[in-house]
């Protein structure tokens, strides 16, 4: 065969076969939780997405928040797991101790290393999913709460809101109780209540402004500073029903009648998307901007100024998923969160990007300056391969404190024990 | 002439009662035996359920950790709770209700349906509802609150340990009372009227003749429903996994399931989970032989 | 025990009243939480906390069950899913009641070596909590790559211990002449189980039946693994996404609630006649 007859034969099979490796269909799995607003814009995201690259296909999964975590691991522990998803990062955690979810592909993203990707975002975005160098997750938000007070409540009990917000925990216990309102003992209406499950995220931070700790420095011993962990113990045991009756786990959640305005909770601990749900819920509230966000507490003798952790979710990538896939799920993640700003508009959400945040759109949002402020006094909620076992036990600390009598000190010795244990089988 | 014409008609009928049976047991082996013995297999092993690492051999190390573990006692000891709280008041007020039942003239059918009903309901149905009548502004306060003619006493069925538990044995309670009370109309039932009739005959009254003649003749039903209900308890889930994932403290109703539940899915700890599992296996298997040998030696022919 | 002429005793008369009464309790405690859901699913939520609870309303809130049936999110999945947990349970109700009629006959009927040792075996399943098995079940469905499927629902299920145990209990009491007139004539053992046990044991296997459908229907802790997608939850799935969504409104809830229980209540009183009959059970719980 003629040279050139020979060389184009080549030319084409090579280009064919290129065109054909470029056609593979991929299809990715995409896991989420709920949330209709977020919902609604990823859609149309993965649309246009697959738009721009027909060969690949989405599959959307959602399901509600609370069960993700135990869905995912199985999937995991079956090998079964889904391309991209995403969990609170306290949960994520593990997965990226046990190598389970690959790094950021920074080619795909488009950027030349990470440090250029960290500087698109504020300090310390990245910190949570940080390991070897490396980064593991790419935020799709990051949450802190602050107090959203009803102000109509307030002046109901006599107070001005504006004025009479509460500043310390103890002023909260104080105003909690002008403003409840009870049927015997049962409460019918409530000023404050806690975001009871939530005890790493909310309650280890009054532990800190007290000076206390969850683990020592170097991470093997449980429980520091006792006398700030007897102080908070202490504190809940009177907000409990054996104590002052201001609120207890087994009351409706604060965050999800809130909305309501109906007249049955005053204050809630919530995040910046709690307004986005306000206006869809009860748009008439909304508007009448009878309502404000204050900054988290702190005790009178606080030694820390410390401020609710803030969490977020990361969108992560199954490290054994085929190399395709795990390309395209980092350019499917990219591609939606380069819309940064409706998520922030339509679903609430902040994704910690420099260019969003010093944004004029931003800054005219509600209550963002409260948010940010306290982020700034606020630290990463806490991290450790076994955290989930850690929230568990304080959680039965606190509720053993409130609701079944048990003195402080006995608890907390419990705490520090079981705790202790775990550190030790590492 | 006949000589290995085919099977005997035993052996004819012998392989039929092996085909008869064969799709069941291929079915046990693959979906029962292969598990049940995988989790044993676990058992032995220390495994992270997200590490790909291979799982660690440590012999006997968790059963030691659990028998050492408060934790794992506190878990024996609520299911203990839990199984003898609903057991005792389900089997007796079961066979009285049957009793009471059978002795009206009317409206026997319609008792039993009215009985029956919440077992109708799943179980996700049932702690819904009843999560909502203990909250503190539900129904239950307000029933306990109108009988002792007080107002707004709240008795905490949702916070406080003891109430806590007694909350669970009475949804388990409200939903199985009406079928267990059916097993016994059943087996009363099926006790021949010829005998009743007898004992009217020798000057029996009402009580004389259930007590002598039903009572007794009750005993191989009284043991197949204390076999049915000793098991379900053990084996409650739902009840205790919808109240603690709904805000009710865990500590109080962590039942022996939903630990192993928990020490799989939330603290990643399979071998562990496998571990408690293979005891409580071993604990059912136990109680159930029991009470069939006991059962065995009251065997009860009518005449 | 009746009287022929003349009053009852006094003390026959107490007691008469006694056990009215205390049927009568058993009764509305039985029945309270039934008519609470129902009653408070026609209650916009503010009301259904209130003290006290207010029994009778004027106004009726049908929204609560549009807007369950809607869902949260507005897609009407309720209805995919309501569909699901029925395909489901007829399912496998049809393959309990057929494999464990066939294994309770052949333990039944037929004498074969090792027959007591498969008894027993089948019957120690039964003791196997579900949590026990539920990873390397979920192993062994996904491997067959079955996760998120009808099959994967339903495969772990095919049959349980419990029906075996019925069948042959019910089955044990069966006339042997029949079964031996029947091959006397020359029928063959399928002819002889499809055409003379089956429609013959319809006591047991609607008592089978039933139950097997109920505890399916109930099922909570398979499907929370196996089902990954939106559309192939089943009714427990769905209800418990209503209890963890930040909506949780009681009223949808008791709706969604009264609707997840009616195909339930539909077949318990359809097939009552089959369930409460004290002939109903009574072969099968003797022996």
């Amino acid at each position: 065969m003629k040279r050139s007859t020979w060389l184009l034969a080549v030319a084409i099979i090579v280009s064919l076969s290129f065109g054909v490796g470029a056609a593979k269909p991929i299809e990715l799995t995409y896991w989420t939780h709920t949330d209709d607003n977020r919902t609604e814009i990823e859609n149309r995201y993965i649309a246009e997405f697959t738009k721009m690259y027909p060969n690949v296909r989405v599959k959307r999964v959602v399901n509600e928040a609370s069960k993700m975590g135990d869905i995912v691991l199985t999937a995991f522990s079956a090998n079964n797991a889904p391309d991209l998803f995403n969990l609170p990062i306290e949960q994520e955690y593990g997965y990226m101790k046990n190598y389970r979810v690959a790094p950021v592909d920074c080619k795909a993203i488009g950027v030349k290393n990470y440090d250029e990707l960290k500087s698109q975002y504020i300090k310390g975005t990245f910190d949570a999913v940080t390991m070897g160098g490396k980064i593991y997750g790419l935020p799709l938000e990051i949450t802190n709460w602050c107090i959203y007070i009803n102000k109509k409540v307030f002046r109901d009990a006599g107070l001005d809101p504006e004025k009479d917000y509460p500043k310390t925990w103890e002023d909260m216990a104080d105003i909690s109780d002008k403003i409840a309102i009870r049927n015997g003992d049962i409460l019918v209406r409530r000023g404050f209540d806690f975001r009871y499950p939530y005890y790493l995220v909310s309650f280890l931070p009054m532990v800190e402004q007290l000076g206390g700790k969850l683990l020592s420095d170097d991470g093997k011993t449980a429980i520091v500073n006792d006398k700030a962990w007897l102080q908070v113990l202490e504190y809940m045991r009177e907000w409990g029903p054996h104590g002052r009756n201001l609120g207890s786990p087994t009351y409706a959640a604060p965050r999800k009648i809130w909305n309501k305005d109906n007249n049955d909770i005053a204050m809630c601990l919530s995040g910046f998307y709690q307004q986005g749900r306000l206006q869809n819920d009860n748009p008439a509230f909304f508007e009448s901007k009878e309502w404000m966000v204050v900054p988290f507490p702190v005790f009178k003798n606080a030694v820390n100024d410390v401020a609710c952790s803030f969490y977020g979710h990361y969108l992560m990538v199954n490290a054994q998923a085929p190399k395709e896939k795990q390309e395209m799920a980092w350019k499917l993640a990219d591609y939606m969160l380069s819309h940064s700003m409706e998520y922030l508009v339509k679903v609430n959400l902040i994704q910690p990007r420099k260019e969003l945040l010093t944004s004029k759109t931003f800054k005219n949002l509600p209550y963002t300056e409260v948010f940010m402020a306290d982020m700034n006094r606020a630290h990463p909620v806490f991290l450790h391969e076994n955290g989930y076992q850690f929230e568990r036990f304080i959680k039965e600390a606190v509720e053993g404190v409130m609701l079944s009598k048990v003195p402080p000190k006995e608890a907390l010795n419990t705490l520090r024990n079981r705790i202790q244990e775990v550190l030790d089988n590492e | 002439m006949q000589q290995h014409k085919g099977f005997s008609m035993e052996q004819k009928k012998a392989r039929w009662g092996w085909i008869f049976v064969a799709p069941t047991l291929a079915f046990f082996l693959v979906f029962s035996f292969y598990p049940i013995g995988n989790a044993i297999y676990m058992s032995f092993f220390k495994k992270n359920l997200l590490s790909l690492k291979p799982p660690e051999f440590v012999g006997w190390g968790n059963y030691k950790y659990l028998f050492s573990s408060d934790m794992f006692w506190q878990s024996v000891a609520n299911t203990a709770i839990f199984t003898v709280g609903t057991f005792i008041p389900l089997v007796v007020l079961s066979l009285v209700l049957a009793a009471f039942i059978m002795s009206r003239t009317k409206l026997q059918k319609f008792l039993q349906m009215a009985l029956y009903s919440p077992a109708a309901l799943s179980s996700v149905v049932a702690a819904l509802i009843w999560l909502l009548i203990f909250d503190p502004r539900g129904l239950a306060n307000q029933a306990l609150n109108f009988i002792n003619g007080t107002s707004g006493v709240n008795y905490h069925w949702l916070s406080n340990a003891n109430m806590l538990r007694l909350s669970t044995i009475i949804l388990y309670f409200w939903k199985y009372i009406g079928y267990f009370t059916i097993v016994f109309i059943a087996g009363i039932g099926g006790i021949p009227d010829y005998l009743h009739e007898a004992a009217l005959i020798d000057g029996a009254n009402r009580w004389q003749d259930f007590w002598h003649i039903t009572f007794p003749l009750l005993k191989p039903t009284t043991l197949l429903v204390s076999v049915m209900v000793m098991i379900q308890c053990l084996k409650t889930f739902s009840t205790q996994y919808l109240f603690t994932t709904s805000g009710a403290p865990t500590r109080p109703i962590d039942v022996i399931t939903l630990s192993i539940y928990n020490t799989a899915i939330k603290d990643h700890n399979i071998g562990r989970a496998s571990a408690m599992s293979v005891l409580l296996f071993l604990v059912m298997l136990v109680l159930t032989w029991l009470q069939f040998r006991i059962s065995r030696t009251e065997e009860v022919t009518y005449m | 025990m009746n009287y022929a002429k003349g009053k009852a005793p006094i003390g026959e008369r107490l007691a008469d009243i006694f056990i009215w009464l205390f049927l009568i309790l058993a009764c509305v405690f039985v029945v309270t939480p039934l008519l609470f859901m129902v009653t408070a699913s026609f209650m916009p939520a503010i009301d259904i906390m209130k003290l006290p609870y207010p029994w009778f309303s004027d106004h009726i809130h049908w929204q609560n069950y549009w807007n369950g049936l809607k869902g949260p999110d507005g897609s009407f999945i309720f209805v995919r899913n309501i569909l699901n947990s029925l395909v489901v349970a007829l399912s496998v109700t049809a393959t309990t009641v057929l494999l464990s009629s066939m294994s309770g006959y052949g333990l039944a009927k037929f004498q074969f070596k090792g027959r007591n040792l498969v008894f027993m075996l089948i019957m120690a399943t039964m003791m196997i909590p579900f949590e026990t098995i539920m990873i390397p079940l979920y192993m062994v469905v996904t491997k067959m790559g079955l996760h998120d499927s009808y099959a994967g629902l339903i495969l772990p299920f095919l049959t349980n211990a419990f029906g075996v145990f019925l069948m042959r209990q019910f089955l044990i009491t069966f006339p042997d002449e029949v079964l031996d007139a029947a091959r006397i004539d020359g029928a063959s053992e399928p002819r002889i189980f499809a055409n003379i046990v089956l429609p013959n044991s319809g006591p047991a296997i609607a008592t089978l039946a039933i139950l097997t459908f109920r505890s399916q229907w109930d099922n909570l802790l398979w499907p929370l693994l196996v089902v990954q997608s939106d559309e192939m939850k089943t009714i427990p799935l769905y209800i418990t996404k209503f209890m963890a969504e930040t909506h949780s409104d009681e009223g949808i809830m008791m709706a969604v609630a009264t609707m997840a229980s009616l195909p339930m209540f539909i077949l318990f009183f359809t097939m009552s006649n089959y369930f409460i009959s004290t002939e109903g059970l009574h072969s099968t719980v003797k022996g």
